[in-house]
């Protein structure tokens, strides 16, 4: 069976033709109950994910993290939960894959669970697994199903499912390409045994959330086969049919209401793997005309041997994250609204790497095409009076993406994810309004920050505090939302390995929008050695619990390590201190502008300190009695105005400084040729 | 509403199309930037910053919550009549500018003409 080319997968990724069955079917479903209709969909989705969250057992189901989703036969997306859209708006490939290779041999019949978590063949990367289950009506296929969930374990040359030093796929662990793994509602054995060996880190994890996503699919299958006994399986397919037209109708009105043009934005990443190096990660030129929008990602830096590349589907996935969370807010999440929606991707660039690459930490490539796209897409429809509130900067993506592996306290093997860090990112600041503190995740704006009790008694860490970071958030008219930040102490066992995925140390993530400033950048903190234990023993009155306070005075003894986020596998011993940052939005607008009453509450809350009230903000005060001094601030604003103007220089000036200009050549190893990053030589894997 | 201000689109913040004059406008201020057919950033003021400036360290090490200038600096972009600062970009030293938006004035004028769209309280919307 041949690997899906780029062609196929962005094909598959568009709707499907109206057959006439689905249009005399959808021509019959009254207005009235299509909108009954719309909702059960959302029900048995809202359900499912339900099922999901409670069966899954690695903390990103626990969080939430996840996707559910329903189909069409023919395997167009018609709706899904609120989750990981990016998980979502991709099946569709794996689903028409199926059925034009497996049709026959071993068949399609209901019963089956179909499963799968090889980017090369339509996921985002291989600890992202699916399972999918078609929908038989009386012997014909009416839908399909699915659950979708990262579990943070892959049998990999590390632990966690995103190995860092992965240079090839080969060093990935377990790569499915879409496989039939049950028949009659029951998963094989055989299957079991061979997929247990690539869990054995954690098995009871690995396998829990390989059922949890079986047992979801189902509830969404047993739920849509309610609705056709109900209403007919007519209404089914005319229901859907309608919600696909209705949904592309509305994306390309939305589309077609905005000016045409092109619109770009530039991201760059900070890490290939383990080692610090720049990269032109992704160069976006969006072309809007008419009804249609093309993302052109040439310019973008070519494939490294690492595992920070990423297949072309997992950043269109990337895409929709955004498109779902503030585009096409209020459509249906459908296949047909990326109809309007065309991609081109340059072969051998990190978005489009040999298949022979390493992709599994491709989300920090692709989100920053989410990022690029969310900065683009400003520019592109600020203008519309009726989507201008719907433009924001996107949101801090940097994060300690902190994995704990070994024998918890008790003695099971375990290999997770401290998510805290991930799903208390800061929304980037918005037209109307600041982003929002600690909103969510960047890849699931609905994920949770799982419970801090249930983490302590799950894994051999105690939470010693979680709070907002002071200064995490990029400053403007409208501030980025903040981010959060747990400090983990390694409790109850004499060790645990931990390693950390993740960019964002050296270079902030994430344009910031219209004159405001970037969110902070992260480093990898832990304390070996570190006295915490015995100053919460020795119950110290000194001892402070203020991430910020800690950092600044050291007032937790111990070897104090500062290195880049991304970090290999690692022996901790009992009471050595982690640290877990998730990234602040970036700003939005003038910091000048910013109401000083503002400001001042963002001190109140911490959120920022007093040298960014009176250095960025440029606000008077009286630090005691947090009291503004008006005319002082208006006079230092005015100042700093002036002080634009006289340091400002003509662009040409600018241009012919600026020009001779480079950075060094020891990072831009990976970036391409400077500044255009095209390719200077073939990659060895 | 002044003719001229009908004719005024917000397209971000802080920059103003005036599209029967074909200009780029400080939306505070109303200084004219430039020609709408050319990036906007040509008519502003430019200064590159020092991202420790903004973000400084927290703590004495080589990560340390603080860009780093070597890999990473701020383009300013200021309003030369206002002083507003009308756009930011975090840039490698070097790296070229970026013309994020080129706006096809020929097809929003005919647009505009053939009612497509209308401009309301400054901002495009889509005839009924």
């Amino acid at each position: 069976m041949p690997i899906p080319t780029l062609a196929e997968k962005l094909e598959w990724l568009k709707p499907a033709p109206a057959t006439p069955y689905e249009i005399e079917c959808a021509a019959k479903v009254p207005q009235g109950d299509y909108e009954i209709g719309v909702q059960v969909t959302n029900d048995i989705l809202d359900e499912a994910m339900e099922v999901f969250v409670r069966s899954s057992r690695s903390y990103f189901g626990v969080s939430g993290d996840s996707m559910v989703a329903i189909f069409t036969a023919n395997g167009d997306l018609i709706n899904a939960s609120c989750g990981t859209y990016l998980h979502a708006i991709i099946q569709p490939i794996i689903i028409k894959f199926i059925q034009k290779y497996y049709q026959q041999n071993p068949g399609i019949k209901d019963g089956d669970i179909w499963y799968t978590n090889d980017a090369l063949y339509g996921g985002i990367h291989n600890p992202d697994q699916v399972a999918l289950m078609p929908i038989f009506h009386k012997g014909k296929l009416l839908a399909w199903g699915s659950a979708a969930l990262h579990t943070t374990e892959t049998g990999a040359i590390e632990p966690g499912g995103m190995p860092v030093s992965a240079k090839s796929r080969f060093e990935e662990g377990l790569n499915l390409p879409p496989m039939k793994i049950a028949e009659n509602f029951e998963i094989r054995n055989d299957f079991l045994e061979m997929y247990s060996a690539y869990g054995m880190r954690a098995p009871a994890m690995f396998i829990s959330d390989l059922r949890a996503r079986c047992t979801t699919a189902d509830r969404v299958r047993v739920r849509v086969l309610e609705l056709a006994e109900k209403r007919g399986p007519e209404f089914v397919t005319g229901l859907f049919r309608k919600m696909s037209d209705t949904a592309e109708a509305g994306a390309r009105k939305k589309i077609r209401d905005l000016p045409d043009g092109k619109f770009r934005s530039i991201a760059f990443n900070d890490a290939i793997g383990m080692t610090p190096a720049l990269v032109r990660s992704c160069y976006l030129t969006l072309t809007k005309k008419g009804d249609r929008i093309t993302f052109d990602f040439h310019g973008t830096s070519p494939e490294n041997p690492s595992s920070y590349n990423v297949h072309p589907q997992a950043v269109v996935g990337h895409v929709a994250n955004f498109m779902y969370e503030y585009m096409f807010h209020d459509l249906p999440i459908c296949s047909s609204t990326f109809a309007p929606i065309d991609f081109i991707f340059p072969e051998g660039s990190i978005m489009y790497p040999d298949k022979m690459a390493a992709t599994s930490c491709c989300v920090y490539i692709a989100m920053q095409t989410r990022n690029a796209t969310q900065n683009a897409f400003a520019k592109m429809i600020f203008s519309n009076g009726a989507l201008w509130r719907q433009v924001a900067a996107p949101p801090g993506s940097q994060h300690t993406a902190q994995i704990c592996a070994g024998l918890s306290q008790w003695k099971l093997a375990y290999s997770d994810v401290l998510s805290f860090a991930l799903n208390t990112m800061g929304q980037g600041g918005r037209s109307a309004a600041d982003g929002m503190d600690s909103y969510g995740f960047a890849w699931c704006a609905f994920g949770r920050a799982p419970d801090s009790e249930q983490v302590e008694s799950e894994l051999p860490v105690t939470v010693t505090l979680s709070q907002h970071w002071k200064d995490s958030s990029g400053p403007g008219f409208h501030r980025g939302g903040s981010g959060g930040v747990q400090h983990w102490m390694v409790h109850k066992v004499p060790e645990v390995i931990s390693m950390c995925m993740g960019n964002g140390s050296k270079v902030p993530l994430g344009q910031p929008l219209f004159g405001g400033y970037a969110s902070s950048p992260i480093p990898g903190i832990s304390i070996r050695h570190s006295d915490l234990m015995k100053q919460m023993a020795d119950g110290n009155p000194q001892l402070s619990l203020d991430n910020r306070d800690i950092l600044e005075r050291q007032s937790v003894h111990g070897d104090w390590n500062y290195e880049l986020v991304a970090r290999t596998p690692k022996p901790y011993e009992e009471g050595d201190l982690l640290f877990g940052f998730s990234g602040g939005g970036p700003g939005y607008g003038d910091p000048l502008e910013r109401e000083p009453s503002e400001v001042l509450d963002d001190l109140r809350k911490q959120i920022i300190s007093e040298w960014t009230a009176r250095n960025i903000y440029r606000i008077a005060y009286d630090p005691e009695r947090r009291k503004l001094d008006a005319e002082k601030t208006k006079q230092l604003r005015d100042e700093e105005r002036r002080a634009r103007l006289a340091r400002g220089k003509s662009f040409s000036e600018f241009e012919k400084e600026w020009n001779k200009l480079s950075p060094p050549k020891e990072i831009l190893q990976w970036y391409g040729s400077w500044p255009d990053a095209k390719p200077t030589g073939p990659i060895i894997r | 509403m002044s003719p001229e201000t009908q004719s005024r689109i917000r397209v971000t913040e802080y920059l103003d199309l005036d599209i029967n004059r074909e200009e780029w406008m400080c939306n505070r201020c109303g200084r004219v930037l430039g020609p709408a057919r050319e990036n906007y950033k040509r008519g502003c003021l430019m200064h590159e910053r020092d991202p420790r400036e903004i973000h400084p360290r927290v703590v004495s090490a080589d990560f340390n919550f603080s860009p780093d200038p070597l890999w990473i600096r701020i383009v300013e972009c200021y309003c030369p009549g206002c002083g507003t600062q009308i756009e930011t970009e975090y840039l490698p030293p070097g790296h070229p500018i970026t013309h994020d938006i080129e706006i096809d004035m020929d097809s929003l004028k005919e647009r505009l003409r053939k009612g497509d769209f209308v401009i309301r309280e400054n901002r495009l919307e889509a005839a009924e």
